[in-house]
């Protein structure tokens, strides 16, 4: 009889487990909720925003730290619209080439609520946003303890090198000094002389040199303001959180829950002015009312979006997903409402080049967009073989070797044609890309590549000294077997012109003793915009950025005093056609000398559901979820359609296990008996 | 039996003390200084901020000896830090390394005691069946699935897992976790029940071996020539006097709970302390990962100790000298 209840509670608890089981991995209490769901891989690795520097990274912080500048959001190229700043400052001219940029900040900005403000002891929550607080971000790059990845561009701004040796020069010597309040250690450090602070919501900001490009650096979070509070208060000390932990922003969102390796949860911050003074119809709180030839198909400028005040969701909920197969399944059943493609997926998904039926069936939609970024394979310019040193034998060689890569060919196999042939280091959507520009030297033509091998000194591609084919090294820092396969593809098309090129795959450290050493000759590399200008991919060959020397992003150890001096020009200038002939020039030089093998520009292709609107890649790493929004009820509906449970399997399982162990009960009863 | 403990411990102490210095070798044979930096301030950070990164965490330091002060050098700064439990903070991110044992640990327990739990209440009825049904077409059966159960890849269950009970017939959500007390099952099923059927195959068969070796005993021959049914040897005899080779896989692993399981906690997205490893793993973090491999050590000494322990509880006739 005992056992006759057991088995019944038994069977009533699986029918109840049945019953309530829901492969739906939110609360209920926010499913009518305007609430997006994204997924993320790896867990941000500080959201302080003078140091954060990856995508992830930007993605919260970007969303929950105004900055005075930002993107518009549809336009192309990209346009820099007043974000915190009342308007964008134009660049005024000082002496000794001194140039000095007059930032306004809007009146009646506040940062989000937040336990820091309480340290005056009345219990404030916030405060007013004033021109100090842009001026202490700014003392914060040069801080040496903060370790800002951008002090060195930002060096530019007068004064501010000065501060940061002081800074350490008193902290090393007064350790009194390194206890004192953050705001009080910066204030006795001395002021930054191309920061001043002039008046409560004007700010003049002083660059050593003509710099146009430093706008771009005020749309990103590095100079967004933080207030001293948060600074001082998060310090990681007696149970206390870290800054770069606790983010005190002025955003559109507040972080209202940051578990990194779960959850990462951010609402309306009720402080931010867009909320606060809709009636202000500031560029950067309204859905914009034009876009680029494309938005208005895309419906990207529905009449229900434009003019609407921002944000148009509730809040974003980022949830951790180390593997991108559960990731995606999770997309394919409604409980994220955009992701990217997996390659495992990629064929169910994308048929020649467009979504495939099923996915369109389900209302999906496909975005794709051009990644202002640009991957390379490039020489060594020290090397005797490859390099300079050879004169026009070398440059001959790289030439027929730059013809021998067929780019379309090697994002067919290795990218599923996620990209576009690139015919110079400048990506689509930025100022100096021209799309029917054809690079000679990139095009397949193996006939043109031999005879230039011809007159090289390598007839065939045998090097006259061996009488073999020339060797060369392609050196590698990834031992994979997937980069390996890469690799190989390019070895395989110099081999067609008689070319012995073998892969030194080392480990990332070995490679980057390689770099130091300069002991490397071809090596395949990639950059991403930080910043929509042709200064931002063209410095990457700029004299004083070689790598081997100076420790510099120009891997390829190029110079060219020629390509340098327009470099200056071409820096120093606002868009406009003088800039664009020197691009050219530029060019006609990268051209010539094929210190690179432009390979191309990648695509990105981004999945959404039908229920989410506006959606438009950005490119670079900027914050676009105010603009977002949702149908929450189509998200229900579909949803609960697609995530029906099919019950009868378990029932099934249930009956076939009692039919396993019951003989053995029965024996053991029996035998008891 | 103190005197046993303490002997032991002091063994233990050798063995952390080789772990520690092997764990160091070998991290830095495969990585440097520079790889954790790079890591941590990222690809396009100049050298300027990849040095002071280092400077501010110590890895600007001689690597084992320092010539000028001896005391100052990144071996002795690992060994000092681990010996003390002063963890210090990620590399990763600066978070408080003790900080993120806390919060792993919960995650870590709530899959992994349910999955001991469980595994026990499953694999022990199980050995007990197949051993009483030895030499017949059910313990044969056992064999073949037990075998096939063992061949298969813990992630492939995984995967199929999760296509199966998640994706085709959506009872469960495919990873994720919620600590609440009322959904944290929902997210906990398909892990537990991966977990288990991962598992089942060699522990059914190992204790199916113990129950076999057991049953043929003078004890056993004794009980059978009395009358007493199979069934009841087995639970009521059998059973209790294989408990020395069950602690001995079990009592062991026991301390070892809290350090999660790495596989499970990665797929399913449970922030556990597995979890936890792997990402340390995956961003260079040497700070995170030593305190993991020298908690591990230390817990897996301590699950030894105990076994040896258990064995005085179950059978008198063991001493601890």
């Amino acid at each position: 009889m005992k056992g006759g209840r057991g088995g019944l509670c038994a069977a009533l608890s699986v029918l109840v487990v049945l019953g309530a089981c829901t492969n739906n991995p939110y609360p209920d209490v926010d499913a009518g909720k305007k609430l997006l769901y994204l997924p993320f891989d790896e867990p941000p690795k500080t959201l302080d925003p003078q140091v954060a520097y990856s995508t992830i990274d930007h993605s919260v912080i970007g969303n929950v730290y105004d900055t005075l500048l930002e993107y518009d959001y549809l336009k192309r190229p990209y346009t820099l619209i007043p974000g915190l700043a009342s308007e964008v400052p134009t660049p005024q001219p000082l002496t000794d080439g001194r140039v000095s940029y007059h930032f306004r900040l809007r009146d009646d900005l506040f940062f989000a609520d937040d336990p820091a403000f309480a340290l005056d002891g009345k219990g404030t929550k916030t405060r007013q946003v004033v021109a100090k607080d842009v001026a202490f971000s700014l003392a914060r790059i040069a801080d040496p303890e903060v370790n800002s990845p951008v002090f060195e561009t930002l060096a530019k701004i007068d004064g501010l090198r000065e501060f940061s040796e002081r800074l350490k020069k008193l902290r090393a010597e007064d350790p009194a000094f390194a206890e004192l309040r953050i705001d009080e250690q910066y204030a006795r450090a001395g002021p930054i002389s191309g920061v001043r602070v002039t008046g409560p919501l004007g700010l003049e900001i002083v660059l050593t040199e003509s710099y146009p490009q430093i706008l771009y650096w005020f749309a990103m979070p590095f100079t967004a303001p933080v207030p001293w509070e948060g600074v001082a208060t998060y310090d990681g000390r007696e149970g206390r959180d870290l800054f770069s932990e606790h983010p005190t922003g002025t955003g559109p969102w507040k972080l209202v829950e940051y578990d990194k390796r779960l959850r990462i949860a951010l609402r309306r911050n009720p402080n931010w002015y867009g909320i606060r003074h809709p009636e202000w119809r500031a560029p950067g709180a309204i859905y914009p009312e034009v876009g680029e030839s494309g938005d208005a198909a895309a419906g990207r400028l529905a009449p229900s979006a434009v003019g609407q005040a921002l944000p148009l969701l509730e809040g974003i909920e980022f949830r951790r997903e180390k593997e991108s197969i559960p990731a995606f399944a999770k997309f394919l059943q409604g409980y994220y409402d955009a992701s990217g493609i997996i390659k495992e997926s990629f064929d169910r998904v994308i048929r020649n080049g467009e979504l495939s039926p099923e996915m369109a069936a389900r209302g999906m939609s496909l975005s794709k967009s051009v990644v202002p970024a640009t991957y390379y394979l490039g020489f060594n310019m020290d090397d005797p073989v490859v390099g300079r040193e050879g004169g026009d034998q070398s440059r001959k060689l790289r030439e027929a070797m730059s013809l021998a890569i067929d780019s379309k060919e090697y994002t067919r196999l290795f990218t599923n044609s996620r990209g576009i042939p690139a015919e110079s280091p400048i990506p689509p959507g930025i100022f100096g890309y021209e799309e029917d520009y054809r690079n000679p030297y990139r095009e397949v033509d193996l006939e043109r590549a031999r005879t230039l091998l011809r007159d090289a000194g390598y007839p065939g591609g045998i090097d006259p000294k061996t009488g073999a084919p020339l060797k060369l090294s392609f050196d590698s820092p990834d031992t994979s077997a997937a980069a390996l396969l890469q690799f190989q593809f390019f070895v395989d098309a110099w081999r067609k012109i008689g070319l012995d090129v073998s892969i030194a795959a080392t480990s990332y450290n070995q490679f980057q003793d390689k770099i130091r050493r300069g002991a490397y000759q071809i090596f395949q590399w990639g950059w991403v915009a930080d910043y929509p200008d042709p200064e931002n991919f063209l410095f990457l060959l700029w004299t004083p950025m070689g790598r081997t020397h100076g420790g510099g992003p120009n891997t390829a150890n190029f110079s060219d005093p020629r390509y340098d001096e327009l470099f200056l020009q071409m820096k120093a200038r606002g868009n406009d056609e003088k800039r664009l002939e020197l691009i050219r020039e530029m060019r006609g030089i990268l051209e010539k000398e094929r210190p690179w093998i432009e390979l191309f520009h990648p695509e990105s292709y981004l999945l959404t559901q039908g229920w989410l609107h506006n959606e438009k890649p950005p490119g670079l790493s900027i914050p676009t979820a105010k603009y977002l929004d949702i149908d929450t009820a189509q998200r229900a509906e579909l949803r609960n359609a697609w995530n029906q449970p099919i019950r009868w399997p378990a029932y099934a399982a249930a009956g076939l296990t009692l039919l396993v162990i019951l003989p053995g009960i029965f024996t053991y009863l029996r035998e008891r008996q | 039996m103190w005197a046993y403990v303490v002997r032991r411990l002091a063994y233990s102490l050798v063995i952390i003390l080789g772990v520690l210095f092997l764990l160091f070798v070998l991290f830095f044979l495969v990585t440097t200084p520079d790889d954790i930096a790079r890591k941590a301030v990222g690809e396009k950070a100049p050298p300027q901020a990849l040095e002071q990164w280092k400077k501010n965490h110590g890895y600007d330091k001689p690597r084992f000896w320092n010539r000028e002060h001896p005391a100052d050098s990144m071996l002795v700064d690992h060994f000092r830090r681990m010996l003390t439990f002063d963890f210090g903070n990620s590399d990763a991110d600066d978070t408080p390394i003790w900080r993120r044992l806390r919060s792993g640990a919960g995650p870590s327990l709530s899959l992994t005691l349910p999955l001991f739990a469980l595994g026990l209440l499953l694999t022990i009825p199980l050995g007990l069946l197949v051993a009483f049904f030895r030499e017949t077409y059910i313990d044969r059966m056992g064999v073949v699935l037990c075998v096939l159960a063992m061949s298969i890849s813990t992630v492939l269950y995984i995967i199929g897992g999760q296509y199966l009970i998640a994706r085709v017939l959506r009872w469960f959500p495919i990873s994720g976790f919620d600590p609440s007390p009322v959904v944290i099952g929902r997210f906990l099923a398909v892990p537990v029940l991966v977990g288990l059927l991962a598992g089942v195959g060699d522990s059914v068969r190992f204790y199916r071996a113990v129950f076999v070796e057991e049953s043929g005993r003078d004890y056993v021959r004794t009980a059978r020539a009395k009358g007493c049914g199979e069934a009841r040897i087995l639970v009521h005899h059998v059973l209790r006097n294989s408990l020395v080779p069950i602690l001995t896989q079990v009592v062991v692993v026991i301390p070892s709970l809290v350090m999660g399981s790495i596989l499970l906690e990665s797929f399913f997205g449970i922030p556990g302390l597995g979890s936890i490893t792997v990402d340390a793993i995956n961003a260079n973090d040497f700070a995170t990962l030593r305190t993991m491999v020298y908690l591990g050590s230390l817990l897996f000494i301590l699950g030894q100790i105990l076994t040896d322990v258990s064995y005085t509880l179950v059978d008198p006739r063991v001493r601890l000298e």
